[in-house]
């Protein structure tokens, strides 16, 4: 019933304005103020299909190019990933989103991930009627990116394969079958560690971007082909994404646990850190005295983005004592 | 006696006895000798009662000998650190819950007495009373590291919250240690230890407030205020030249190496502040600040805010004296820093011993110049602030990591001479299986 309503009501809007489709189109992906999470919205496909289907008008007409220039005007950088992004994740809108099925991450992919340089387009994001993601304000937003430091993915290559051989016929191959069960093999670019095991499962780690990962595991892959087995590359997935940043000031540890007691845990005979674990999105932060925070265990770019900057309020509370 | 009105039913006489002269008693006719009623066994209803064995036999479930012999354990620590009884009852409770958990029911019996431990520690954080870990690892006389492990696993298990101990808390039962009063040492050396606590825990309070406490193990801090408090109440020529190891020798306590490096932070935040003094003529240095300590304390918010004023003064300054093109000034001033940087090394080479002092004089100068000397362009904030936490003021040189490959697809092209490059040819193969053959011949040949 919603789902109609829904359709109909951007059915007109496209049929009264020009301008609005393009809104629609960054509305509907962000769909609710209320939207979380990365379940996909599930009207995204039917109206993105629905919309090709009425014409390759509007698909040839739709120009995507602009998303990620507009909404990251501050960031200058072509690392720079704005963390308004992060809505849209789930449509694969966002620039670092690879891995989705819609047509509108189809006809983005083309274009490369280069920040500022290509041409802004004319097009205000904020339209009135726009029914989009309320944006926390720029003066708000902390400034500060995390960097990747870590990412660990695992891949099948598809085949059981001989330890033993493998460790004899690859150079940067090492294998101690008393003491671990797996070979480590470790390629010079990009700068990563794999463990291959005899079922054909693979783990990547030490890259420091999602694409890297995939390339590293890529070129493992290509090594054990190259060695003699079928190997594939099957349900390449990323496990664990670890970032780290600088919030410049010190921090005091001391009261950030009696205010947030229960998401904290600090114990300095143990361990100099804060361990603050966030509910959502879940990922488990360290928090030290001198400002330098460590965040870990996120599956998505997205998730560290978007609990930097649910911290960042927090720990500016605790500046000035 | 058979119940009056029986009849036989073989014979029909009334004459029926009571014949308990087998296992089971029966009523048997004593004129035919046909039984009338067997008894127990035979009526037993089938499939057993109706009242289970549990429920008429069983006797309620004991805690096991370990359990047991856990609990009087936790009893004699709990003797130990006299605490209250409410305490020893709650970590009683708690005792008994986590042992039979699952994930401590089956560890080891050192481990389960760490458990102990872990319940009174939990125990008195939440009644109000304040003991360090420390503490009870030496109790236990087991590894810190595994205390704690076992201690946040157990608070996940029973789902408790415990909060904080505050090192200042801790410090009136830690100074009881140490074994300094009159009755123990000379009179020249021994302290009175409740004047000694308080100044002890005024040290820690300013050492918390300049961001030497936050993030770091407690104990080497108590240790460290302990010994500053010590010599500043009578100080003596023969107590400032007492090191830190005679001290704990005397006092009958185990040293922390890192109380050394807290001695030294905590003489550069009293040389901070003794500098404001105003009666004081001659320069302030870790070497006669000791005396100035009790001033310093009485003092201190006062000298904390002439300090903060002079030191905003200072950048101000800094700041308005800077206003030539940045490039020429950083490079004047990268002159004197790194004709500041020589001589500190052979100083710091020479002070390998407790002498922090050389090293802190090294460090003040790097404060005062106020420049950087490592080449990234982000200024490090912790040489701006007076008091910012000593791992910024110090912070590591960072191994530059190369900016490697950006604007990666993840579905690039892999070149296959990359790819053989890891390929070993089929000679290199072949060497290197013979080598590993020699390899483990001679392994085997020697063993």
């Amino acid at each position: 019933m919603d789902e109609s309503a829904l359709e109909r009501y951007f059915d007109d809007s496209i049929a009264n304005d020009s301008n609005f489709r393009l809104v629609e189109e960054l509305g509907l992906q962000s769909p609710a103020p209320h939207v979380e999470g990365p379940t996909p919205f599930p009207q995204d496909s039917s109206y993105l299909s629905g919309k090709a289907g009425q014409g390759g008008v509007l698909g040839e007409e739709l120009d995507l190019s602009f998303l990620p220039d507009d909404l990251s005007t501050q960031e200058s950088t072509a690392q720079a990933e704005s963390p308004n992004l992060d809505v849209s994740q789930d449509s694969g809108i966002g620039p670092d989103c690879n891995s989705q099925d819609s047509t509108a991450a189809n006809t983005h992919q083309g274009v490369s991930t280069s920040g500022p340089g290509t041409s802004a387009s004319p097009f205000c994001p904020m339209t009135p009627m726009t029914p989009m993601t309320p944006v926390t304000p720029v003066t708000e937003r902390s400034g500060i990116i995390p960097q990747l430091q870590n990412i660990v993915s695992t891949v099948n290559l598809g085949c059981p394969l001989d330890l033993k051989f493998i460790a004899l016929q690859a150079r940067n191959a090492e294998y101690n079958p008393k003491r671990f069960a797996a070979v480590i093999m470790r390629i010079r670019e990009p700068r990563t560690t794999a463990l291959i095991f005899s079922s054909g499962k693979m783990v990547c780690t030490g890259a420091k971007s999602e694409e890297q990962s995939r390339l590293a595991a890529r070129k493992y892959a290509r090594v054990v082909q190259k060695l003699g087995f079928p190997a594939r590359f099957l349900d390449f997935k990323i496990q664990n994404m670890v970032a780290s940043c600088d919030v410049s000031f010190p921090i005091r540890l001391e009261g950030l646990v009696l205010t947030h007691q229960q998401f904290s845990s600090y114990e300095p005979e143990l361990f100099p850190g804060l361990i603050y674990r966030m509910v959502k999105p879940r990922i488990v932060l360290l928090i030290f005295v001198s400002g330098k925070v460590v965040l870990t265990g996120a599956k998505e770019r997205a998730e560290i983005y978007e609990a930097f900057e649910n911290i960042y309020p927090i720990l500016r509370g605790f500046r000035k004592q | 006696m058979s119940p009056p009105g029986l009849r036989c039913p073989g014979c029909g006489s009334s004459n029926i006895v009571d014949d308990d002269l087998y296992c089971q008693s029966q009523l048997v006719c004593a004129d035919c000798g046909s039984v009338v009623s067997e008894g127990l066994l035979a009526s037993d209803p089938v499939g057993g009662s109706d009242v289970s064995y549990s429920r008429t036999t069983a006797v309620a479930k004991k805690p096991c000998t370990n359990q047991i012999k856990g609990l009087q354990r936790l009893k004699a620590i709990c003797r130990t650190l006299r605490v209250h009884r409410e305490i020893e009852d709650l970590s009683q409770t708690y005792y008994n819950q986590a042992y039979q958990h699952e994930s401590f029911i089956k560890v080891s019996l050192q481990k389960k007495e760490v458990l102990a431990g872990c319940c009174v520690l939990v125990s008195c954080r939440l009644l109000n009373w304040p003991i360090s870990m420390g503490t009870i690892s030496c109790l236990l006389d087991a590894d810190p590291m595994v205390v704690g492990v076992v201690y946040q696993a157990m608070i996940k298990v029973l789902n408790i919250t415990a909060p904080i101990v505050n090192v200042t808390d801790v410090m009136e039962a830690h100074s009881q240690e140490y074994k300094i009063s009159s009755s123990h040492v000379p009179e020249e050396l021994a302290e009175n230890s409740k004047d000694l606590t308080k100044r002890a825990v005024a040290l820690v309070e300013l050492a918390a407030d300049s961001w030497i406490v936050t993030g770091r193990k407690p104990i080497p801090i108590m240790m460290a205020a302990v010994y500053l408090a010590w010599q500043s109440l009578k100080p003596t020529k023969q107590r400032l030249k007492l090191t830190l190891d005679k001290f704990c020798q005397m006092a009958k306590v185990n040293k922390h190496r890192p109380a050394m490096k807290r001695i030294a932070e905590m003489k550069e935040v009293l040389c901070k502040l003794g500098k404001e003094i105003p009666w004081v003529r001659e320069a302030v240095t870790p070497d006669n600040v000791v005396q100035q300590v009790e001033d310093i304390l009485q003092h201190r918010y006062a000298l904390l805010r002439r300090a903060l004023r002079t030191h905003e003064e200072a950048l101000l300054e800094q700041e308005a004296s800077s206003e030539a093109p940045t490039q020429i000034s950083e490079l004047s001033e990268k002159i004197p820093n790194s004709s500041s940087v020589e001589p500190c090394e052979p100083d710091a080479k020479m002070a390998e011993e407790p002498g922090d002092e050389d090293n802190n004089q090294c460090v003040m100068s790097e404060f005062h110049s106020d420049t950087q000397k490592n080449q990234d362009p982000t200024p490090n904030w912790g040489k701006r602030e007076l008091f910012a936490p000593p791992c910024v003021i110090h912070a590591k040189k960072r191994r530059v990591e190369q900016p490697e490959l950006r604007d990666v697809t993840g579905d690039e092209e892999i070149s296959d001479s990359e790819i053989e490059s890891y390929i070993r040819t089929p000679r290199e193969a072949r060497d290197f299986a013979l080598t590993q053959k020699k390899l483990a011949k001679g392994e085997i040949e020697k063993s």
